[in-house]
């Protein structure tokens, strides 16, 4: 039991970086990013290749796959998501939606559906605590995670860019009329979100194989979390996020060894029905 | 507007031509890319009637497709029962089930309606999955080969699933075009382009958007029941698989959601590349029919958000508006 609960909150570490970068698009953007499971599947991959080309570490090739993801959120903010705002909901759900499946599928015809996997020297490793197990890999994932979005929490409150963007969330219009530009706001939320899933990819790299579906298990966790803890809250998705791990994690070791997603889909159709109102905030418009 | 009455005789020229097709087209292959099309035409069309008109985008039509196909299976092979009355119950499941998961998923807007509906699918496929003594679990069954038995919905060559799956299509257009033109057609464009505005001018909009949704459901569930029969085979990941969600959705849009015709075409474009592509590639390379319908989405997204079908209504409007350039 208690064994389940730490494995679910080290995993809930990762899934949280996933999910502040759906809710600080969707918070900032307003628009909910179904592809960012893919770029977490791209993060995996580059440190899959610097791993095996290179034997680079995955934790240091977060040094690479965060800036390569960043760039290509701006670059996706700029040719793709731009031209769809301010229009209705169609294009704006379809548009990450067939980039999802693009980068998915293209991904099936470079790298086929086989798994990868790297080996680090302490992918095997754990710390015994009382009877506990603690894998080094996943406790490095965790504790990784949570600097990360620490930073970006500082970096929320402390910064000009980070209270505009703040500002740019709480209302747009108003945001404009400070003299925020929108473009630059948005384009760095995009950048910002897209690293911290690059990230998310890098530390799942040493206990986590790599394949083109990958992503689909992350974002569909990030939905639920983002759902849970209130659209478009950094916090609330962080917290969230570590409560999914949990719940996944019992629900694998009480129902059954692959029933961890059921317990997510149903924790997210059980919250609609309860508590619609959580969403008010955005998706009720 | 004028285009309505246009519709109506392009639709009974496209269906008449249609009809005599096997005459002329006797391979297996060709017969069954045509299926295809039909099929997914079908499809395309129900899921229109709430995606399209409605605006009300589903990613979880897979659950209707896998209810029908289960349903009827079930009954076939548990208790006897002709796939025929089968594909009925099948539609009465799907469109009972639509009842709570609609509860669930109207209760969100936009996106989120989107997410609720992939997840009512996937707990969906995920509960076959696990329920072997029910409905044999993840292994599935093959639908027991009777030979030439039209009573049970088999039969030896192709053509005749061609004209049920035409007459499917058919009929789920000829209930979009009464739709279109009734009381109901009108709220659910209301609907569509505002909803608190809709509601403001009293329509019911909790329960328009209820009954669409079950009789989306229903034709949904029909095609569920002929594609296991015509394939001979059902397990949950091909029932209820994501990818018959997303072209539901994909064809509509490509065609042009909302309008009668639109899914028709979005289909033929789809699957005619679809197909040339398998051609010129053969089966080997994972991933490149999504990968092209992605980009064809995409493009029409960008460019041309209201689909071929709305272009062309947008060009014959022109034309009429300068008849000097004609």
């Amino acid at each position: 039991m208690a064994q389940a609960v730490i494995n679910g909150l080290l995993i809930g570490g990762i899934y949280a970086l996933v999910s502040i970068g759906v809710t600080l698009i969707f918070g900032v953007v307003k628009i909910v990013n179904f592809a960012q499971g893919e770029f977490v599947m791209i993060g995996m991959y580059i440190s899959f290749f610097l791993g095996a080309q290179f034997g680079i570490d995955p934790v240091v090739s977060l040094l690479v796959s965060m800036p390569v993801l960043f760039f290509a959120g701006v670059l996706v903010q700029h040719f793709l998501i731009r031209r769809v705002l301010g229009l209705n909901d169609l294009p704006q759900i379809f548009l990450t939606f067939a980039l999802s499946l693009l980068i998915l599928n293209l991904s099936l015809m470079l790298f086929s559906a086989n798994y990868r996997t790297l080996h680090t020297s302490y992918s095997d490793d754990a710390f015994h605590l009382g009877g506990l197990y603690v894998p080094v890999a996943k406790l490095i994932a965790f504790a990784v995670a949570m600097v990360l979005s620490g930073m970006l929490w500082v970096f929320l409150r402390t910064t000009d860019l980070g209270k505009a963007m703040r500002a740019a969330s709480q209302n747009r219009e108003v945001a404009q009329l400070m003299g925020i530009n929108p473009n630059r706001v948005f384009a760095v939320a995009l950048g910002i979100a897209l690293a911290l899933a690059g990230a998310a990819g890098s530390l799942l790299m040493p206990f986590y194989p790599a394949y083109p579906m990958v992503g689909q298990v992350f974002v569909l966790m990030a939905f639920v979390a983002v759902v849970l803890g209130t659209l478009g809250n950094v916090i609330g998705a962080l917290i969230a996020s570590l409560l999914m791990g949990i719940a996944e994690s019992l629900g694998i070791q009480f129902i059954g060894a692959d029933s961890g997603l059921i317990v997510v889909f149903l924790l997210l159709l059980t919250t609609l029905a309860v508590r619609p109102s959580g969403l008010a905030g955005g998706g009720r418009r | 507007m004028r285009l309505r009455g246009w519709g109506g005789l392009m639709l009974a020229l496209v269906i008449a031509a249609m009809s005599g097709l096997p005459l002329v087209v006797k391979s297996p292959f060709a017969l069954d890319i045509l299926i295809r099309i039909l099929l997914f035409a079908f499809i395309g069309t129900a899921w229109n009637l709430l995606g399209g008109y409605a605006r009300q985008f589903s990613l979880g039509h897979a659950a209707f497709f896998g209810l029908g196909a289960y349903t009827s299976t079930l009954l076939q092979i548990d208790f006897g029962i002709s796939p025929w009355i089968g594909m009925f119950a099948g539609g009465v499941v799907a469109m009972l089930a639509s009842l709570p998961i609609g509860w669930l998923c109207f209760r969100l807007r936009g996106p989120y309606f989107t997410i609720a509906t992939i997840a009512t699918a996937q707990v969906l496929m995920l509960i076959f999955l696990k329920f072997r003594d029910f409905a044999w679990g993840a292994e599935g069954t093959t639908i027991p080969n009777l030979g030439d038995a039209p009573l049970m919905m088999q039969f030896e060559g192709k053509a005749p699933y061609y004209y049920i799956v035409l007459g499917l299509l058919a009929a789920a257009l000829g209930i979009t075009a009464w739709i279109e033109r009734s009381r109901i057609g009108y709220y659910l464009v209301a609907i569509g382009e505002e909803e608190d505005a809709a509601e403001a001018v009293g329509i019911d909009v909790p329960r328009i958007k209820r009954d669409i949704y079950m009789i989306s459901s229903f034709l949904t569930a029909l095609a569920g029941t002929f594609y296991t029969q015509y394939i001979y085979f059902i397990d949950p990941q091909t029932a209820f698989n994501f990818s018959i969600s997303i072209e539901a959705a994909l064809v509509s849009i490509v065609g042009g959601v909302g309008t009668l015709l639109g899914p028709l075409i979005g289909t033929v474009l789809l699957e005619t590349t679809s197909a040339l592509l398998q051609s010129w590639l053969g089966n080997s390379v994972g991933g490149v029919q999504l990968t092209v319908y992605s980009l064809i989405l995409m493009a029409v997204i960008l460019w041309r958000p209201t689909g071929i079908m709305g272009y062309a209504a947008e060009v014959y409007a022109r034309r009429r508006q300068s008849p000097a350039s004609g």
